[in-house]
């Protein structure tokens, strides 16, 4: 009837997608370089990149920076960046993920209890260690939080599979409801009897990347890239999910297995994210959308720009905290929720205005 | 062309036997109508061969026992439309018939060009070319219709099962569906089972009924042989009149006894 | 990865509301204590593990008390900044400077240059952070017995090069506080009281410095016992009817109208007889030279309860 048609650009589209792919990737680094330049104290913001041009191999720029302020910026803002690009990259693949996993918009990070779980698991390393001059040999707060995230979600898991019925997802939020409930209880239960670590715990939880050290970074990256990696790889069988659970089996796709994957690689991630920097919230909601207002529903863009732009976003939101309050610090999750709670709001209304 | 087999196929839920020792064998290009009030069975037995439930007994395919781990290989040779597809609004028809190679695309890769080729074959074959870059989410039920046989088309899978094709079609899109199958169905060399309630439609397109009722399998035949008042009487509690056109079609009319009449 | 030995000790918070104690009491009466800190020449200078090779000219205090301690002892020129909360001396308050101890910006911190920089607590990382841009750290942690007082007082004198007036300070405070405590003799049955962290009735019990402070004097603190291994446990207001304290210390920053307003309290002794005290902002939650004035106001209230009876 009709000649053989080539796919429409727009949708297996080469020159698109590396259209979005580049960009994003120029504004993750574009954000990054911001974020090394902007600081309440330090070089001039225009000596910073041009030390990095001098940097570079065979490029020789004379930028003036002094040795002091450089330091500054590697071994104060430069791991802090880094440590925000990675953990705004995981939450947001975990969060685009999981909204793919259980078909629903709405859905975080830590939905099944991570964040629950690594509170808890945080707040007791602040009331045990609170009254005694003890020596750790290792840190035990980020062991305890993410001990404490793997664990939750765990018991949700198990609860969930153990009273749900035809593989339903709904069991698995409701189970993580349910834990998160009951790890915050315990977990006020703990404050109210060490309430002199109050502070402490609740300044953990709103999120903190102004701590930031190398240590830091190399502490998390190998759980966030494998978590990034596993979670990749899924992103055309997320599509195929996006039909249900039932057709989604008869299309050969062991549904089963899948979410298994994902909600392992998810939680992995996350929790390795929030032991190192707190529970910083909003992130794994708003950037998958924001993608998929740019770039299309497909998971096969969210999911790899979720990590590109969810890393710029977090650096990016990471700026204003330094220089707000200056000179102190308005912690991450403040700022996360205050573009968040808007964001929100216009997402209904848009919804509304689908129908 | 394949024939698809069912050898005492039993399923239960929670204990509660839905099919019970249901055997058929539907030749090589047939289209086999399971017919039967509500509760019969008929979807059971049509989503315990796409493999969506649990069964015992045998589903096999040119006496091939389909293997219950294998998603994939089932997904190759059996087809499946259920009654209410999901539709993701913000998908594109074309993404949505690709999703009919997920059996063929290795797990983490991508679709190859023979994968696109077939997209485009099927889409072509059913009026869709100028509608692939369009979101599901924007198209009438016609259209969607012919989307979604095109995914099952996609799948070139040699048995289709189709689960109330019509049941929230108003007449005009019945017909429109039921043709369409049956014309993939010859081009293709498809055997096609469907679940049915219009025993009318039924009768005019599949080559064979089965009747259930509880589970069991009580009729079988031509729509002459099962489309009898007194068959129809006894397994729906339906009164009805059968009414046997000059071309054959056989045509259900249900009576209404009115009271005070005799 | 944080391995330094400053965090573990870090450990050891203090709140703006308490000064928190540790678990090892020493209730007994204040003795002298000899200076700790040994002095060969002037500089450089170590304490624990912090050498200083020339006086610190630019000190930044992120605690309060080391802020107090500091003036006291002279340093006060050489500070540059100091913490929000640092409201005592005056000088301190007119640096202007608003750093943060719980949320610190190091860079801000960095941006004064700083060659000494006082913490009471280490909120994650900061020890590394400062150490990394080579900025030398003095974990001054909040005080667990008296001694642990006059003890960071000499410190702080050391490592800033006054370290005769520190000890002149030190022993003035022990003085000041011997003196105080010897002019009250407690009766066969001590009398009992109530200190209160605010307004849910949160309290302290003689384990905490807070506590220690009031044993002093031998007083019986109601909150003893109440809930066993927690030293800040919230009383109800039962506990606190049933047990009808004889003196009543308010660190809540509520005032005693408010309190005897409360329901059912109407009929405490404490309020019928007007031994309700409020205490002054802040002097309870530091540990510095202003803790003589801490002891002196429940001299007070002691001397004039047992003169009135």
């Amino acid at each position: 009837m009709t000649a053989i048609v080539t796919p429409p650009a727009a949708v297996s589209g080469a020159d698109r997608q590396t259209w979005w792919f580049a960009m994003s990737g120029a504004v993750l680094v574009g954000v990054m370089i911001a974020g090394l330049m902007i600081g309440p104290a330090g070089p001039t913001w225009w000596r910073v990149p041009l030390e990095l041009l001098d940097r570079l191999p065979f490029v020789s720029v004379a930028s003036g920076i002094s040795d002091a302020d450089w330091n500054i910026v590697w071994q104060i803002r430069a791991p802090r960046v880094v440590l925000a690009a990675v953990v705004g990259s995981t939450l947001s693949i975990s969060g685009a993920s999981y909204q793919g996993v259980f078909r629903n918009p709405l859905v975080d990070p830590y939905l099944l209890g991570v964040a629950a779980g690594a509170g808890l698991g945080a707040t007791l390393v602040f009331a045990l260690t609170s009254s005694r001059a003890t020596v750790w040999f290792i840190d035990p707060l980020p062991v305890a939080a993410f001990v404490g995230a793997l664990a939750a979600v765990f018991v949700t898991y198990s609860v969930g599979s153990l009273f749900g019925r035809d593989r339903s997802p709904i069991a698995l939020v409701l189970a993580g409801v349910a834990v998160t409930a009951l790890a915050t209880a315990i977990q006020t239960f703990i404050l109210q009897r060490n309430n002199d670590v109050i502070r402490q715990v609740y300044s953990w939880i709103l999120g903190r990347l102004s701590s930031a050290t190398w240590g830091d970074v190399r502490l998390v990256l190998p759980y966030a890239a494998a978590s990034i990696v596993v979670m990749l790889l899924h992103r055309r069988l997320l599509d195929v999910m996006r039909v249900g659970d039932d057709e989604a089996l008869a299309l050969g796709v062991n549904v089963r297995r899948v979410r298994l994957t994902i909600v392992l690689a998810a939680t992995l991630g996350s929790a390795a994210v929030v032991a190192v920097s707190g529970l910083i919230g909003f992130v794994g909601i708003i950037v998958p959308h924001v993608v998929r207002l740019l770039a299309g529903a497909s998971y096969r863009r969210v999911l790899p720009l979720s990590v590109l732009l969810g890393g710029a976003f977090l650096v990016a939101a990471d700026i204003p905290g330094r220089v707000l309050s200056d000179p102190a610090e308005t912690p991450i999750g403040v700022v996360t929720a205050f573009i968040g709670a808007p964001f929100f709001l216009l997402l209904l209304r848009m919804r509304q205005n689908d129908r | 062309m394949s024939i698809l087999g069912f050898c005492d196929l039993t399923v239960k839920y929670a204990d509660v036997p839905a099919v019970v020792q249901f055997n058929d064998v539907v030749r090589a290009g047939e289209w086999l109508c399971l017919i039967g009030p509500n509760g019969a069975g008929k979807s059971t037995v049509l989503r315990a061969a796409a493999g969506l439930v649990g069964y015992e007994g045998s589903v096999a395919i040119d006496q091939l026992e389909i293997p219950a781990t294998s998603a994939r290989w089932r997904a190759r040779h059996i087809a499946f439309v259920p009654q209410a597809p999901i539709i993701p609004p913000d998908m594109s028809v074309y993404d949505y018939v690709l999703l009919g190679r997920n059996p063929y695309i290795k797990q983490f890769a991508r679709e190859t060009a023979y994968d696109c080729a077939v997209v485009e074959r099927v889409t072509n074959q059913l009026d869709l070319t100028s509608f692939a870059r369009r979101m599901l989410g924007t198209l009438s039920g016609g259209e969607l219709q012919r989307v979604i046989i095109s995914r099952a088309l996609a799948q070139e899978a040699p048995v289709l099962l189709l689960d109330e094709p019509t049941s929230a079609l108003d007449i005009g899109h019945q017909q429109q569906a039921l043709e369409l199958v049956d014309r993939a169905r010859r081009e293709h060399g498809l055997t096609v089972v469907s679940a049915m309630h219009d025993l009318t439609l039924a009768g005019m397109y599949a080559d064979r009924l089965v009747l259930m009722h509880q589970g069991v399998r009580v009729a079988a035949g031509s729509a002459k042989e099962v489309l009898k008042p007194a068959t129809l009487a006894e397994f729906y509690g339906v009164s009805a009149r059968v009414h046997h056109e000059s071309d054959g079609t056989v045509v259900v009319i249900p009576q209404r006894v009115l009271p005070g009449s005799n | 990865m944080r391995t330094s030995v400053m965090v573990g000790i870090a450990g050891l918070f203090l709140m703006p509301l308490a000064a928190c104690g540790g678990d090892s009491a020493d209730t007994s009466a204040v003795t002298v204590v000899e200076t700790t800190v040994e002095v060969v020449a002037n500089y450089p200078v170590t304490v624990g593990e912090l050498t200083l090779e020339t006086q610190p000219q630019r000190i930044v205090s992120l605690s309060p008390t080391a802020t107090e301690m500091l003036y006291a002892i002279g340093a006060g020129d050489q500070v540059v900044a100091v913490d929000e909360y640092s409201n005592y001396p005056a000088e301190a308050v007119a640096l202007g400077t608003k750093l943060s101890g719980f949320d610190p910006n190091v860079e801000a911190i960095a941006g004064f240059t700083p060659d000494l920089v006082v913490i009471t607590y280490d909120p994650g990382n900061l020890v590394d952070q400062l150490s990394a841009l080579s900025i030398p750290v003095f974990m001054a942690p909040a005080a667990t017995t008296f001694e642990s007082v006059y003890q960071q007082i000499e410190q702080l004198g050391a490592l800033t090069g006054h370290l005769d007036q520190a000890v002149q300070v030190s022993a003035q405070m022990q003085a000041d506080i011997e003196a105080a405590v010897s002019g009250i003799t407690m009766p066969a049955e001590p009398l009992s009281f109530y200190h209160e962290l605010d307004n849910t009735l949160y309290s302290v019990t003689s384990k905490t410095f807070i506590g220690q402070v009031y044993a002093l004097f031998g007083l019986r603190n109601i909150a003893d016992g109440v809930e066993e291994g927690n030293d800040y446990p919230q009383l109800s207001a039962e506990v606190i009817v049933a047990a009808d304290p004889d003196l009543m210390f308010l660190a809540s920053g509520e005032t005693a109208a408010m309190v005897a307003a409360r329901d059912g309290w109407g009929s405490l002794t404490a309020i019928t007889s007007e031994r309700i005290i409020e205490l002054p902002a802040d002097i309870p939650s530091r540990w510095g030279p202003r803790l003589v004035q801490f002891v002196e106001v429940i001299r007070d209230a002691v001397s004039q309860l047992l003169a009135s009876s």
